[in-house]
């Protein structure tokens, strides 16, 4: 194959959801910008179908503090602290700048953006626009990414970013959907392709969350940390089978949904007695597991979340999205139960930036769900999407201040690059069936509980995988070849950070015997991290 | 699992002159969703098929396609055996994906105010049923004015009320909104009907934007004389012939027994245009044993006014024609005008039962007419099948007269919304589809229960077209003429 367009710009963004678009407005303020996005810009990634809200602190009631101390908490503080300052700090402005742009937030009588409780949380922190706030977000960021010049590429697929020969990230090879292949060529580049629980049987994920940010950063030589470190949703939908996964927003249980094994028991009086149903999503989540696990689960393998005690008026004006999706499934969820199971939601882990959103490569930023150290080792719900717009931004103004950039793009580099994608025309395996079986291994093996036998397993298994020579069917079907190999690294690099860490902590839990359990405030491990040429476990001094 | 089988529509401009349909058999999970289908024949059948998705969940609008002629998700509509897939109605890029950018450019982004507050809770509520929009375009796909105007499409106007209801937005609307096709709309609620998130853009963006022109005395002139004609008469139709109520007592009593009693309300065309159809409905009515009460002191239900935004004098209509079947003790009003009804039902708060004749004529059972030798056809008034819900009624009875009912696609006629009014050339664009369509079944006649519709209807086509009540009175007559002749 080859280059059949090159583009030049000062910011390239790779990622179209609320992290890259807050970036790409941000980055317009210095220079050109292009946004290169898998799908068309604003119907791909998940911030689209984030329903639950958006934390920041707004009232005086409330404290930059708290918020602090409860997502340090809730991570099992493996957060970055300087990150979470960075959080917290930043997440009222930026809800106002989407205010200022046009967002329709709830609100309360008293003319304030309205706020409801999340779990984990000490006060009602987290803004919403009924549940259907990320989409509400993507609108009003659509609204004001017209309003700059940024160029946007829609249905691109950027399959690995390009260095030039400082070692610089200088741009990205893409393919576009009839699979031809554009060179775009920047002086900075933006990271922003979100997560990719899609790698899992059972995922809230969009099509998009296949995790290439992380797999396509790792070959190009870029830090990752704590990829272990995976949020399994609570509440996702048990059925119909191919419905297993569909997000079932924390926010039911913020407006006063509880949980019910199939005794009719409230559970979570044995889990956690004081918060109940808003603990923090790693303690429902495995409570749940327990639950079916130890036999107590519904026909379909899940526990009731119910409702039905609500006003169906609250139901029906809070939670719209939901009400609709369960009664196109034939239940409705004023008057029956909705059936929930755990379901991979969100990677905590990711590059390892600063509070510039510099990754360990020059000239390459990331943000949100790629970018890893924000929410530790499990992330409160409403505080992915303050972080889209917090690191977003930040990605975007720092991306844009960079200066411009000289060196010389390694052409032998393209050239084999290219010649690897002719070979999927003599491959031998369907990406279909390997995605299959990928997902199963992961889920199977790598899941809420893991331990070391299983791992191992694991790991063999995406490697045999990864070595499997996927067939495309024509050009258009090379990308999907291409998304399936950065699956497989993706999973692969969540399997080996799991191998890392001998700690039960947030997400992580293994069920080896000789497996730590300690006040994750005194643990004495930090961050895991992984690159093409180290991998470890940090130590950490804790104070006695 | 189950094995279903799929026609899906496949096309590559590189290489097919046309689009053409090829058949799958796959295997699908309990539950699946055409989405699934598609997974499966992409999956295991044929890796090239070209389709959009994303979100899995109804929430990004990505995978809109249409399943026996229809727009829907792909990820939310159930897949059934045997349907027929296609992509919408729009510039078609590969199989089933479609060019959606110029539709999508057309889109207005707000233009907040560099000072603007937060909306207060009011304007956001007023906002928010306008806000649900996933820009699938299952409404653009089938909406008939796009078929025959310039009209950008019914969420590029659900779009303009949603900025013009922004105190933060700055942008001109009305304007805009005139410019995009405001006054195309024919109000059919089409789109309402394909919409994943029941966005109602007729009722809700469409009438309230010409509300909004209406203010700044942009209503077309055409609109502005019905206005006036009501405000003057009462009515919206001007006398050239004896009215109906002028011919007819306050109560009409049955020819047997009472089995039941309505009010009737007439509606302008039906006084004023076309009276005799309204007087064949008091001899079916008599017929069938239902006693009809007439308040002479009714006017018009004000529809040819809010669906034009012409609302400012809408309140004292609604209170007079309340009044006016409340002091008689009135329970249930009938209504033979399916844009009447639909008003009465969706803009009015009525202290009695509103129904369609077609469904009072159901409730009490019909004596059976004579079989007419002819094969009919039933035209879908919007106003009764979307406005009112009502589809099954009006085929029963018309299958009990006529010797053969064929089908023919539910599509807008053109008559409604102002359009044949205001914007004439549109709506004898779409009447000329309906004729084409009624030629299309063979029909003899083509039977409706508007007279909006029948009026429209009959200067677009050579084919007879009557009310259902009045095929039903000849059905009557027929079998009267039989009995005596038997008796002879």
């Amino acid at each position: 194959m080859l280059v059949n367009e090159i583009v030049d710009a000062h910011v390239l963004v790779i990622g179209s959801g609320g992290a890259g678009v807050r970036a790409a407005i941000e980055a317009s303020r210095y220079g050109s910008v292009i946004l290169a996005s898998k799908t068309i810009v604003g119907k791909g990634g998940c911030t689209t179908m984030a329903e639950g809200g958006f934390n920041a602190v707004l009232r005086d009631q409330d404290s930059i503090e708290a918020h602090r101390e409860d997502t340090l908490s809730g991570g099992a503080y493996l957060n970055d602290p300087a990150l979470v300052d960075v959080l917290v700090r930043e997440a009222p402005e930026r809800l106002r700048d989407l205010v200022r742009w046009g967002a329709v937030f709830d609100v309360t009588d008293d003319q304030m953006v309205a706020q409801r409780p999340f779990g984990g949380q000490r006060f009602p922190r987290t803004c919403y626009a009924g549940d259907r706030t990320g989409h509400e977000i993507m609108m009003t960021l659509l609204d004001r990414l017209d309003a700059t010049n940024t160029q946007l590429y829609n249905e691109v697929t950027v399959i690995d970013l390009v260095k030039d020969e400082d070692g610089a990230v200088a741009g990205a090879i893409a393919l576009d959907r009839e699979g031809e292949v554009i060179l775009f060529r920047s002086d900075a580049t933006v990271l922003a392709t979100g997560g990719g629980t899609q790698i899992y049987d059972i995922s809230t994920n969009s099509a998009a969350g296949t995790g290439d940010g992380f797999a396509m950063a790792y070959r190009a030589g870029a830090e990752l940390i704590d990829m272990e470190m995976v949020q399994f949703h609570p509440t996702g939908a048990v059925y119909p089978y191919d419905a297993r996964g569909r997000l079932v927003t924390e926010a039911v249980r913020g407006e006063g949904g509880i949980l019910l094994n199939a005794r009719r028991e409230q559970f979570m009086k044995r889990y956690d007695p004081d918060r109940m149903e808003l603990s923090t999503r790693d303690v429902v989540a495995r409570a749940i597991a327990t639950e079916v696990l130890e036999g107590r689960g519904t026909k379909h393998g899940g526990v009731y979340l119910d409702v039905t005690h609500l006003p169906a008026e609250q139901i029906e004006t809070r939670l719209p999205v939901m009400l609709e999706q369960f009664l196109a499934f034939g239940v409705d969820i004023r008057r029956e139960p909705m059936e929930v199971a755990p379901t991979a939601h969100h990677i905590m882990g990711g590059l390892r930036i600063t509070p510039e959103c510099r990754t360990t490569i020059p000239r390459l930023f990331a943000c949100g769900e790629v970018a890893g150290g924000v929410h530790g080792a499990n992330r409160l719900g409403g505080n992915a999407l303050a972080d889209t717009q917090v690191f977003g931004k930040r990605a975007g103004e720092f991306a844009g201040k960079s200066q411009e950039r000289s060196g010389r793009i390694d052409e032998a580099w393209i050239e084999t690059e290219l010649k690897m994608l002719d070979d999927f025309f003599d491959g031998a395996i369907s990406p279909a069936a390997v995605r299959k079986d990928l997902k199963l291994t992961m889920w199977n093996q790598a899941g809420i509980f893991r331990n070391s036998p299983d791992l191992a397993t694991a790991l063999t298994n995406v490697r045999r995988l990864a070595d499997r020579r996927l067939f495309a069917a024509s050009t258009a079907n090379i990308p999907e070849c291409c998304t399936v190999r950065n699956m497989c690294t993706t999973a692969s690099l969540i399997i080996r950070c799991a191998q890392l860490r001998p700690e039960n902590r947030g997400a992580h839990v293994r069920l080896d015997a000789d497996t730590a359990t300690w006040d994750p405030a005194k643990s004495p491990f930090g961050h895991t991290y992984i690159s093409l040429v180290r991998e470890g476990i940090e130590r950490r001094e804790v104070a006695a | 699992m189950r094995e279903i089988t799929l026609r899906v529509s496949r096309y590559d401009p590189a290489e097919d002159a046309e689009p053409y349909f090829e058949e799958y058999t796959v295997r699908v999970n309990e539950g699946a969703r055409v989405l699934h289908a598609l997974h499966a024949v992409h999956d295991e059948r044929d890796p090239t098929l070209a389709y959009r998705y994303c979100c899995g969940s109804g929430q990004c609008g990505s995978c809109a396609v249409q399943v026996d002629g229809t727009p829907v998700l792909a990820c939310m509509e159930e897949a059934r055996d045997g349907m027929t897939i296609e992509p919408l109605d729009l510039p078609v890029l590969k199989d089933l994906m479609v060019d959606i950018g110029p539709v999508m450019a057309k889109i207005a982004r707000i233009c907040p105010a560099p000072d603007a507050g937060l909306p207060t809770r009011e304007e956001i509520e007023a906002i928010k049923p306008l806000r649900d929009c996933i820009e699938c375009f299952c409404c653009v796909s089938t909406c008939p004015a796009l078929l025959v105007t310039e009209f950008a499409g019914p969420t590029v106007l659900r779009q303009e009320m949603r900025l013009a209801l922004d105190p933060r937005d700055t942008g001109d609307r009305i304007s805009d909104a005139i410019e995009k096709g405001l006054f195309y709309c024919t109000t059919c609620k089409r789109c309402v009907e394909v919409c994943p998130k029941e966005i109602d853009v007729p009722g809700k963006a469409i009438e309230k934007l010409r509300e909004l022109a209406n203010r700044r005395g942009l209503t077309l002139p055409r609109h502005q004389e019905v206005a006036r004609l009501v405000q003057e008469t009462g009515r919206s139709v001007a006398r050239t012939q004896p009215t109906f109520l002028e011919q007819v007592p306050e109560v009409i009593e049955p020819e047997g027994p009472v089995r039941g009693e309505v009010g009737f309300f007439v509606g302008c065309m039906f006084n004023g245009r076309v009276p005799q159809t309204a007087l064949d409905a008091m001899e079916v009515m008599k017929r069938n044993g239902i006693r009809v009460i007439i308040p002479h002191d009714q006017v018009c239900c004000g529809s040819p006014l809010i669906r034009t935004g012409q609302t400012s004098f809408i309140d004292d209509l609604k209170q007079k024609n309340i009044e006016a079947f409340t002091s008689q003790g009135i329970e249930t009003v009938m209504t033979i005008c399916a844009g009447c009804g639909a008003t009465l039902k969706n803009d009015y708060e009525t202290p009695f039962v509103v129904k369609d004749v077609t469904e009072i004529l159901t409730e009490y059972g019909i004596e059976p007419p004579a079989k007419l030798d002819v094969t009919a056809t039933y035209h879908d008034p919007c106003h009764l099948l979307r406005g009112q819900g009502i589809r099954e009624e009006p085929r029963a009875l018309l299958a009990r007269v006529v010797g053969e009912f064929v089908e023919m696609p539910a599509q807008c006629c053109g008559a409604g919304g102002g359009v044949r009014s205001g914007v004439p050339e549109e709506a004898k664009a779409l009447g000329a589809m309906r004729d084409e369509a009624v030629k299309a079944t063979g029909a003899d006649v083509v039977v409706t229960v508007c007279p909006f519709c029948e009026f429209h209807i009959a200067d677009c086509t050579d084919v007879p077209v009557k009310n259902l009540v009045t095929v039903l009175l000849e059905g009557y007559r027929k079998k009267d003429a039989e009995q005596k002749g038997g008796s002879a």
